[in-house]
């Protein structure tokens, strides 16, 4: 469960200071799939950044089941992207020199997982996603949809608390847009998988349980929308 | 311990796999690089210990053997040199002597005239010394009993129409041939020459050899020597050599052979240092331009990729292990190339040694120099990698990721 409280972001750039996020709270309970939409310059990728732990708020607060991630040191909050998130990234954000497996298993061997064990797991993720003949293709080898697949099957592959994509069909045609958000509907709701989802496509909100609509740093709206 | 183990596990992953299918032709520039400045590194050390190999080599088997007895202070000569050579060779590992009269003479031959030193020897004891009769390139050397006969080294002999350019030359003396010396004494003598040897020491190559009995009788000295010259039976003991005829009651003056020739040669060697200090500094900063060019064009290239592996959970310092392990590899394949390289070079300049005046110069390639190559290239190297990749590693998350 993620709690956000009066979540404020100002980030300077040159003389001129640009508020990104003007007090925003947000809780998203788990098993919930949230969508996260505005227009750009709303503050929808700051707040993800600060959800996922890679930004800090000027002020406010994050609780993530439980922990005051914005009291961690650097290194646990590291370690706490590591166990407890899962993030997928507009341009998949893939190794080059890596296969997919190998892409897939990198962050269960900096966990110190026995080699059957996260390559039993990533195999099966692989295939979960729908790349289980392509396993041992690198990057430059897969489509964009099969790089992103790719990436959605390295968020998952530690059973993260959390899933958050920024924008992960930006770069994708409809079609394989379609495929991903299938995937996103299908974790959610067979494994119950949270996930906080940014995008600016309104045919996405039918995927979404809720959606928050930001609008110059504040939250604009709050729709219930597949499970309303 | 089981994190930092995974971590370096991590680490290794990723430089293994970057290696493995990064691009080979950067990776092969890179370790051809490090391999030439690693065979700068040793070359000039190897070539400055040949020079102090051969010229310790040329020292003992041409000029002074391993140790020297020289007259007493205010003696120009040894007297009763028989006895005292005798008390010589008692001494254990003591395996030859060999008594010089050294005289300053002039030599007449065919209208040209030089300045040498002269020397009388006993042959059989020269032989049992040094080892110029080794070296004979025409006639022989010279046997005991010889009295009209003179053997010379191949600078002092000349060849025909050809000056010594500087050095002492009678232009194209021949085996055969009679050449004129005249003594500082001003008796003046015919001797045939009957060898002519080529040590390439140049200090023994303008000198010439009578028998002792000859420069005896010319100088009216009766068993007394300028020098005596002792061979043992290994190289490189010469101080305890040294000790032990002291200890027998020596009461010449005794040297060992790097005391008699430790002033040029150290001169020789400082100059030596200072060109290869100052060749090693380029050669390392060569290296750390280099490694630290390859590592900083990696590591900007790949900003947004180590911004996402931060994302993703993995630490900095396993990112920034990964760049030093990459760099690790790349000077150690480096290294072992370079001394493929080096015992390439090696063999190639044994085979065709450098002349030098001192001798032919062969590389000796030391175990010390080439650790410590390697161990200050790895020292660099590795600092040159960690800085670029320390910089962008710890570079705010969402910098680098958008780039």
């Amino acid at each position: 469960m993620i709690v956000a409280e009066d979540l404020t972001r100002v980030y300077t750039m040159g003389r001129v200071k640009v508020r990104a996020l003007g007090g925003v709270s947000l809780t998203v309970a788990r098993g919930e799939f949230v969508g996260i939409m505005g227009a750009s310059g709303s503050g929808k990728s700051t707040l993800l950044h600060i959800l996922g732990l890679l930004d800090r708020p000027d002020s406010g607060s994050v609780t993530i089941d439980g922990t005051d991630v914005l009291a961690l040191s650097d290194h646990r909050r590291t370690l706490f992207r590591l166990n407890r998130l899962g993030y997928v990234f507009q341009d998949y954000a893939l190794i080059g020199e890596l296969t997919a497996l190998e892409n897939v298993y990198l962050t269960s061997l900096v966990r110190g997982d026995q080699k059957e064990e996260y390559l039993g797991k990533s195999t099966e993720i692989l295939r979960r996603v729908g790349l289980g003949d392509r396993i041992n293709h690198r990057q430059s080898e897969l489509s964009g949809g099969e790089q992103q697949r790719v990436a959605i099957a390295r968020a998952l592959v530690n059973n993260p608390s959390i899933l958050l994509a920024d924008e992960p069909c930006a770069n994708l045609d409809s079609q394989t847009s379609k495929s991903i958000l299938d995937l996103f509907a299908r974790l959610n709701e067979e494994l119950d998988q949270t996930i906080v989802m940014v995008s600016h496509e309104d045919w996405h909100k039918e995927y979404f349980c809720r959606v928050v609509t930001l609008r110059d740093g504040l939250i604009e709206e709050v729709t219930e929308c597949r499970r309303a | 311990m089981t994190a930092v183990f995974a971590g370096l596990k991590v680490s290794a992953f990723l430089a293994w796999k970057t290696i493995e299918r990064g691009n080979t032709g950067t990776l092969a520039l890179t370790i051809m690089i490090i391999a030439l400045i690693f065979v700068n590194l040793i070359f000039l050390p190897s070539i400055i210990s040949g020079v102090v190999e051969t010229f310790n080599t040329q020292s003992i088997d041409f000029d002074l053997g391993n140790i020297v007895v020289e007259p007493r202070e205010g003696s120009q000569y040894i007297g009763g040199v028989t006895g005292l050579q005798k008390k010589i060779e008692r001494v254990p590992g003591i395996i030859g002597t060999s008594p010089r009269i050294a005289v300053g003479v002039t030599l007449f031959y065919r209208g040209s005239n030089t300045a040498s030193t002269l020397y009388g020897i006993t042959p059989e004891d020269e032989r049992s010394t040094t080892r110029i009769a080794d070296f004979m390139t025409e006639g022989e050397f010279l046997a005991n009993g010889d009295t009209d006969a003179i053997v010379m080294g191949a600078i002092l002999a000349g060849r025909e129409g050809e000056e010594g350019g500087g050095l002492p030359s009678l232009e194209g003396v021949m085996v055969g041939d009679s050449v004129e010396v005249a003594y500082p004494n001003d008796e003046t003598r015919t001797y045939r020459v009957k060898g002519i040897f080529e040590t390439q020491s140049f200090g023994v190559d303008t000198a010439a050899f009578v028998t002792g009995d000859e420069a005896s009788e010319v100088l009216g000295l009766h068993d007394q020597a300028s020098v005596i010259l002792v061979k043992t039976e290994v190289d490189g003991r010469e101080e305890g050599y040294k000790r032990e005829l002291l200890s027998y009651g020596i009461q010449e003056e005794v040297w060992t052979f790097r005391e008699k020739t430790g002033g040029v040669l150290d001169q020789a060697i400082q100059s030596f240092n200072i060109i290869n200090t100052i060749s090693t500094l380029v050669s390392l900063i060569i290296a750390v331009v280099v490694v630290f060019i390859v590592i900083f064009i990696n590591t900007v290239n790949r900003r947004r990729q180590i911004g996402i592996l931060k994302a993703i959970g993995i630490d900095q310092q396993i990112i920034i292990n990964s760049y030093v392990l990459q760099v690790l590899f790349i000077t150690a394949v480096g290294a072992l190339a370079g001394i493929v390289l080096a015992a390439g070079m090696t063999a190639y300049l044994t085979a065709y040694p450098l002349v030098f005046p001192g001798g032919p110069v062969y590389p000796v390639v030391e175990t010390s120099a080439v650790l410590r190559s390697i161990a200050s290239l790895f020292a660099v190297s590795v600092l040159a990698g960690y800085i670029p990749a320390w910089q962008i590693a710890r570079e705010d998350i969402l910098s680098a990721i958008r780039g």
